[in-house]
C-alpha cells in the first residue's frame, strides 16, 4: 500500500479519536448539572478520553485510537439546596464534578487537532491527484 | 542499468521520499493529542547517489555547488514539551506538511516536463 494511502489511515484514525473525545466532552456537558434522584446516591462522574498508540495490522500505518474512558477521580461540587431530594443533612446537594471551562478548553483542543487531520487528507489527496496528472501530460 | 533514464529515476525517487515523508507527518498529526508521544521526521535523503550531481568536465566551470540539505538535517529540537509529555506542534507539522506538498508539486511538474520532452524525441506531438 502507498504511503500516501497511508498518510490518509493515519489522519483517518485521528479524525475518529478526536471525534470520539468530542462525544465525550459533550457527555460531561451534557451532566454538568446532573444531580442524584435520592440521598446518598453519587452524582455524574466526569469522563475523560484517553489516547492510545496503534498500528494498523493491514497497512502498517501509525494510527491512534480511544482507549478506555477513565473516570474524573476529583471531589464532587454541592450546593446549597435543603428541599431538594438528594440533599444531605445540612442541606447540601452534590453535583457532577464538571467544570464547564476545562470541557471548553478541551474541545477547542480537539477541534484544532480535528481540524489538522483534515489538513493532511487534503494534502495528501492533493499530492495523489498531481501525481495521477502526469498520465495526461 | 540500461535502458532506464537517470533523470527520471532520480524525480521517481524523490516522490516516494516526499509520499514516505507525508506519512510520517500524518502519523505526527494524528498523535497530537497522545501523552508521551515525541515527533519523527525523515532525514534528508541522500542526493540521488550522485546520479544527478554536477560535475565539472571543463576547466571554465565553477566549483559545483551540491543542492539540498545535509542529510540528518531533518533532526530538530522539540519546540516545546506538554506536561503530557507530548512534543507535537500542530503549527511545525502544517509547515511541514505544506512544504511537502509544494515539492511534491515541484517534482511532479519536472517528471511531466520530462516525459514531454521524450515524447517530443520519439516525434509525437505532446
Amino acid at each position: 500500500m502507498g504511503d500516501l494511502a497511508r498518510a490518509i489511515i493515519s489522519a483517518a484514525s485521528g479524525l475518529r479519536a478526536q471525534a470520539g473525545r468530542m462525544r465525550v466532552i459533550s457527555e460531561n456537558l451534557a451532566n454538568a448539572d446532573s444531580t442524584p434522584a435520592r440521598k446518598g446516591e453519587a452524582p455524574y462522574r466526569r469522563k475523560i478520553a484517553t489516547f492510545q498508540r496503534q498500528v494498523d495490522r493491514e497497512s502498517g500505518a501509525e494510527a491512534v485510537t480511544l482507549g478506555r474512558t477513565a473516570r474524573d477521580k476529583s471531589a464532587f461540587r454541592t450546593r446549597l439546596e435543603p428541599g431538594h431530594p438528594a440533599a444531605d443533612a445540612t442541606g447540601m446537594v452534590p453535583l457532577a464534578n464538571v467544570n464547564a471551562l476545562v470541557e471548553q478548553t478541551d474541545m477547542r483542543e480537539a477541534q484544532r487537532s480535528y481540524e489538522a487531520n483534515l489538513n493532511v487528507i487534503g494534502a495528501a489527496r492533493r499530492m495523489i491527484a498531481r501525481t495521477l496528472e502526469i498520465l495526461k501530460a | 542499468m540500461t535502458g532506464r533514464i537517470p533523470s527520471l529515476d532520480a524525480l521517481k525517487g524523490r516522490l516516494q521520499w516526499l509520499q514516505a515523508r507525508q506519512s510520517v507527518l500524518a502519523g505526527n498529526v494524528a498523535h497530537a493529542d497522545t501523552p508521551g508521544f515525541r515527533p519523527r521526521d525523515l532525514v534528508s535523503q541522500e542526493a540521488g547517489g550522485g546520479a544527478l550531481s554536477p560535475v565539472a568536465t571543463h576547466f571554465g566551470h565553477v566549483g559545483a555547488v551540491a543542492a539540498g540539505r545535509p542529510p540528518g538535517a531533518g533532526r530538530v529540537a522539540a519546540f516545546e514539551t506538554r506536561p503530557s509529555g507530548n512534543a507535537v506542534s500542530l503549527e511545525d507539522e502544517m509547515l511541514k506538511l505544506a512544504e511537502t506538498q509544494i515539492e511534491h508539486q515541484l517534482a511532479a511538474g519536472l517528471y511531466q516536463r520530462s516525459i514531454a520532452y521524450l515524447r517530443t524525441a520519439i516525434g509525437r506531438r505532446g
